[in-house]
């Protein structure tokens, strides 16, 4: 194909006058960009350090250390809420805190993040069971929303990942977001097997 | 030509995040996170899911920048990031899975912009991101990538793999969906016979 007839081809295509066209071309250029959220990039850099994709500054001694207390506070709240319990030999998979368990001196924003997951926790098990027949796309969904809820337990829960506030806030916060979206999809699942 | 071209990044900058320095990455995210959430705001319409995606973009931008060679603008390199990273969401099966869960996302997302759904219009711009969002989502996606980003066909088709046709068709139906709305403005701005003039093409 030649570009003459490309070009012909385009106009036949397009469905636009060349008027039309350029002012729809420019209006669209002339479009603002909206920014993101602030919390974006303390995200993305909160990941980035776990990942370890960063070097020096973080791991500085002095930095370290400076953070240390608080990220130990926090690290110390998690296990202690979400840690496995043994009780006479048997291991017990914990449940998520209940609003008392919560450590009250911590930051406000952690701990509504906590009761929050905690609630959400909650109404999935109000669910009835998984159907015995799920979608493909479904269940790789369901899948990829436990693995990812799994990676930021992991994060939250292992010693190694010294958390800060800040950190720990952003896993529970995007938990939660998690979380919310494994209920949204639980609960179209059960409204399908209801009809 | 594309938001993207037009942003200029030190080159020492550059390297200096290819080390994995920390502040280099914030100053490269600061100059491109408008961009690239925009564009992935336009395509999913959800800003929780645009945040996602500008997230992954980053990380993809962290991790891969010490193999960036430089032979391209650093803002076009980003830019395919992005759109790879967007088309691949709004091909997954999660995203289906979103669609078909949440028929309410619409006006939700409208109202979390504040863009009325049929309110009297409050200018050009607005009309036009009214008029955008209203189209389907794939329609959408092919008339940013052709008309502000700057891709052939081909290469939207390689993108989202597909025919050459099916992105001429999608703009074609965006373009009839969109007409209603250009004539409006160029009646305003031209007499009408400056219209008759012109070639309308079929579909």
């Amino acid at each position: 194909m030649t570009s003459r007839d490309e070009q012909q081809d385009e106009k036949m295509n397009i469905g636009l006058s060349v008027a039309e066209r350029e002012l729809l071309q420019s209006r669209l250029r002339e479009l603002k960009d909206t920014t993101p959220p602030r919390e974006v990039w303390q995200r993305i850099e909160a990941q980035a350090r776990a990942e370890r994709l960063f070097q020096g500054r973080y791991f500085e001694a002095g930095k370290w250390l400076t953070g240390a207390g608080i990220a130990a506070a926090v690290v110390l709240a998690v296990l202690n809420v979400s840690a496995p319990v043994i009780e006479g030999g048997d291991e017990i998979i914990s449940d998520t805190p209940s609003i008392a368990e919560i450590d009250n001196s911590g930051p406000t924003n952690l701990n509504a993040l906590m009761v929050q997951s905690q609630q959400i926790e909650r109404d999935l098990r109000a669910l009835p069971g998984q159907p015995r027949m799920v979608r493909a796309s479904t269940a790789a969904t369901i899948a990829e929303l436990e693995d990812r809820i799994a990676a930021i337990d992991y994060r939250l829960n292992h010693p190694a990942y010294r958390l800060t506030q800040i950190e720990a806030e952003i896993y529970w916060r995007e938990r939660v977001r998690l979380m919310n979206s494994l209920l949204n999809l639980r609960r179209a699942q059960a409204q399908r097997m209801a009809f | 030509m594309s938001k993207f071209a037009d942003i200029q990044i030190d080159p020492a900058i550059v390297k200096r995040a290819a080390r994995g320095d920390a502040k280099a990455h914030e100053i490269i995210y600061r100059a491109f996170s408008a961009p690239v959430y925009s564009v992935c705001l336009r395509f999913t319409r959800v800003p929780a899911q645009a945040e996602d995606l500008l997230q992954d973009t980053f990380m993809e931008v962290i991790r891969s920048v010490p193999k960036f060679r430089g032979e391209a603008p650093l803002g076009m390199w980003i830019r395919r990031i992005a759109i790879s990273k967007a088309l691949m969401f709004l091909r997954s099966a999660w995203h289906s899975r979103g669609q078909s869960l949440d028929d309410e996302w619409e006006e939700m997302t409208f109202e979390s912009r504040g863009l009325p759904l049929n309110s009297a219009r409050q200018d050009q711009a607005m009309d036009l991101e009214v008029a955008l969002a209203n189209l389907p989502e794939v329609s959408r996606t092919v008339v940013w990538l052709h008309d502000v980003e700057g891709f052939t066909h081909k290469e939207i088709a390689d993108f989202m793999g597909k025919t050459e046709s099916f992105s001429k068709s999608q703009l074609s139906r965006a373009y009839q969906r969109l007409r209603p709305m250009l004539d409006a403005e160029i009646e305003r701005v031209e007499p009408k016979s400056d219209m008759q003039g012109s070639v309308l093409g079929s579909c």
